[in-house]
């Protein structure tokens, strides 16, 4: 067993990081002010560095890496901004994915390799007002009309909605079947007539990330789109947010990263009583604690990773790592803005955009409830 | 053409230094180590000259212990066709003649057009090994480029001078040539080429100084002594302003 990253790895994550400082870091407040999404630098750019098909084959215009290196790519990503973070595992995890893995060769030509390339943006449409946690709850109707399928119904909170062009949505294809059974998945693009976009979220955290609100009105999609066999909705569901766990775990590790980064930081030069505050016992237990959570929730996550890649199960490492990931950016976060003190509670400090941001990551993909009860019946099955 | 980047792998200027046991050098554990900001300049100009002609060939050479192929991972990621090791544990106490002599060793019969390398390593920052490489084999120099043009064999330079002023300088390949800082911004490596770079060739080669034995050695290496507290300027304000424009013009090079 290693525990050191490859050179393709390392190298990565130099990328990545030298990226995300230079670039990325600089309008990370001034977007979460404005709630301003800037597709050049939060999407673009990332195609254009290679970063928006990393674990896909070449043939289909990604790069060919591990999930490691996406996990490193998400996380670096999201030390400085929890925005850009979730653009690029909302796109690859939950659209590109389920296409790589459940796509016709004829769908991954069409879809997935503009998506790979980053020449489009992905979206997934699962929650909806009364289906969240319970996905077989899906009301969205998905009707056979010749060799189309009509959809209505509407789908919320989605990552990316309005700005990408091509959407994974989930819809019930058979009402008489039991619940799970009866949903089929779809591929919709942008601008297909009966397709338009609701409200637009204003959220607490990741505010320079679009959430919107997906709205279907007799939108009548090709028959050829179908994703996955009719009736298997519910699986593409489960195992592309398998995957997405992956990403939203490296999500929250980067911004407990950034925050335990700043927080250090900032207790070696502030100085009370004559003396750095990081020299106090008490902070600098606090410091210690969570510096290990974070390295605990990063080799959870590398973990999972690592059996995605090798094709070995991974549901249950995900949410062992996107459950621990989380609820520790919370925490962390939460102590990094106390050791800020005063500031920390000011928009000065990007500590609380890191607290608010962190929210999120314990809610979506599966909120911490699920995980556990994810892990809770792997365990007693 | 051909074309030969000679990189060094040195420690992030972040980190935290400390001497090593004998006192000669830094003790090189528990760093993090990056390409010679220089020599980054090296390659990516290398990388766009070869956009510019096409026809090019990029040889990207680094001595040092093994964990130097990292860097010559990043070179070939960033557009470098092949690579070229060294395999030296004990570059970092080679005086800079050794070093070149090693490179000349490599470069010489094989008839590089232009050997692109950093100004000065971040480290030792002796600013020598390019100008002896130049040196060995017999071709010319010029350093601390700023600004860089080739077409057909000819080549034209900008080299920055004390005091913020530059020279122009033409001439003709084979030629070394030593790059600063504002030559060119270096490319984010790819994902896609960070993938390919580990298929790409690297020839791994034993140390060889072609007799070139010591002939410097460090005999101490120190933190510099701590300052007192800066100097306090007393008086009224329109003197105080003199005051302190009269220094800034005789100790730096703030106000010219």
């Amino acid at each position: 067993m290693y525990f050191e990253l490859t050179e393709e790895q390392k190298l990565i994550r130099d990328m990545v990081r030298s990226f995300a400082e230079t670039e990325v870091a600089p309008s990370a407040a001034e977007r979460d002010e404005t709630e301003h999404f800037d597709r050049a630098l939060m999407f673009d750019r990332l195609g254009e560095l290679g970063l928006t098909g990393i674990v896909f084959p070449e043939e289909y215009g990604g790069a060919g890496a591990d999930y490691i290196s996406y996990a490193i790519a998400v996380e670096e990503l999201s030390r400085v901004c929890g925005s850009t973070g979730v653009t690029l595992s909302a796109h690859l995890s939950l659209c590109a994915n389920p296409i790589y893995i459940f796509g016709t060769e004829a769908q991954k030509q069409k879809f997935l390799t503009p998506l790979a390339k980053g020449e489009k943006i992905g979206a997934f449409g699962l929650t909806e007002p009364s289906a969240g946690s319970d996905a077989g709850g899906t009301k969205t109707t998905a009707t056979r009309d010749g060799n189309d399928w009509i959809l209505n119904g509407s789908k919320i909170f989605i990552t990316n909605g309005g700005e990408a062009e091509i959407y994974v949505v989930l819809a019930r294809s058979d009402k008489s079947a039991q619940k799970h059974k009866g949903i089929s998945a779809f591929i919709v693009e942008k601008g297909t007539p009966g397709f338009s976009f609701g409200k637009k979220e204003k959220k607490m955290g990741i505010r320079s990330s679009p959430t919107m609100e997906l709205v279907f009105e007799n939108c009548r999609i090709p028959g050829e789109n179908l994703l996955g066999k009719e009736g298997e909705g519910f699986k593409v569901a489960m195992k592309t947010l398998d995957g997405g766990r992956i990403g939203i775990a490296a999500q929250a590790l980067g911004i407990a990263q950034g925050a335990f980064e700043a927080a250090l930081a900032y207790t070696k030069e502030r100085e009370q009583f004559n003396a750095p505050i990081a020299s106090f016992q008490g902070v600098s237990f606090q410091l210690a604690d969570m510096a290990t959570q974070i390295e605990a929730a990063r080799l959870l996550i590398y973990k999972a990773a690592y059996r995605a890649s090798a094709g070995l199960p991974y549901s249950l490492d995900s949410a062992l790592a996107k459950l621990f990931a989380s609820e520790t950016a919370m925490k962390v976060t939460t102590q990094a803005v106390q050791l800020h003190g005063g500031y920390g509670y000011t928009r000065e400090f990007p500590v609380e955009r890191m607290m608010r941001d962190a929210k999120i990551t314990e809610i979506y993909e599966g909120t911490s409830e699920v995980q556990r009860v994810v892990i809770g019946a792997a365990l007693t099955k | 053409m051909k074309i030969l980047i000679c990189i060094k792998q040195v420690p992030d200027m972040e980190s935290k230094f400390k001497i090593n046991g004998e006192g000669t050098w830094y003790d090189q554990a528990d760093l993090a180590w990056r390409m010679n900001e220089y020599d980054e300049y090296a390659v990516e100009q290398a990388v766009r000259l070869k956009e510019q002609v096409k026809d090019a060939d990029l040889t990207v050479l680094c001595i040092g212990p093994d964990q130097v192929t990292e860097p010559i991972k990043k070179a070939l990621a960033m557009g470098c066709d092949r690579g070229v090791h060294i395999a030296d544990p004990d570059s970092s106490k080679r005086e800079p003649i050794a070093i070149a002599a090693m490179i000349a060793g490599f470069a010489k019969e094989k008839n590089f057009d232009i050997i692109f390398t950093g100004m000065q390593s971040q480290d030792r920052g002796s600013a020598q090994v390019g100008v002896m490489v130049a040196e060995f084999l017999g071709i010319s120099a010029v350093t601390t480029i700023v600004d860089f043009a080739y077409d057909n064999g000819a080549i034209q330079v900008k080299r920055e001078l004390e005091g913020g002023s530059k020279a122009l300088v033409t001439g003709t390949t084979p030629v070394v040539l030593t790059c600063q800082l504002g030559l060119n911004t270096p490319r984010y490596p790819t994902l896609p080429n960070i993938m390919k770079a580990k298929k790409k060739e690297l020839l791994v080669l034993a140390p060889d100084t072609g007799g070139m034995g010591a002939r410097q050695e460090t005999a101490a290496c120190y933190f510099p002594e701590k300052k007192g507290g800066g100097l306090v300027l007393e008086g009224e304000i329109p003197e105080l302003a003199d005051k302190l424009i009269q220094l800034l013009k005789e100790k730096t090079s703030v106000l010219a």
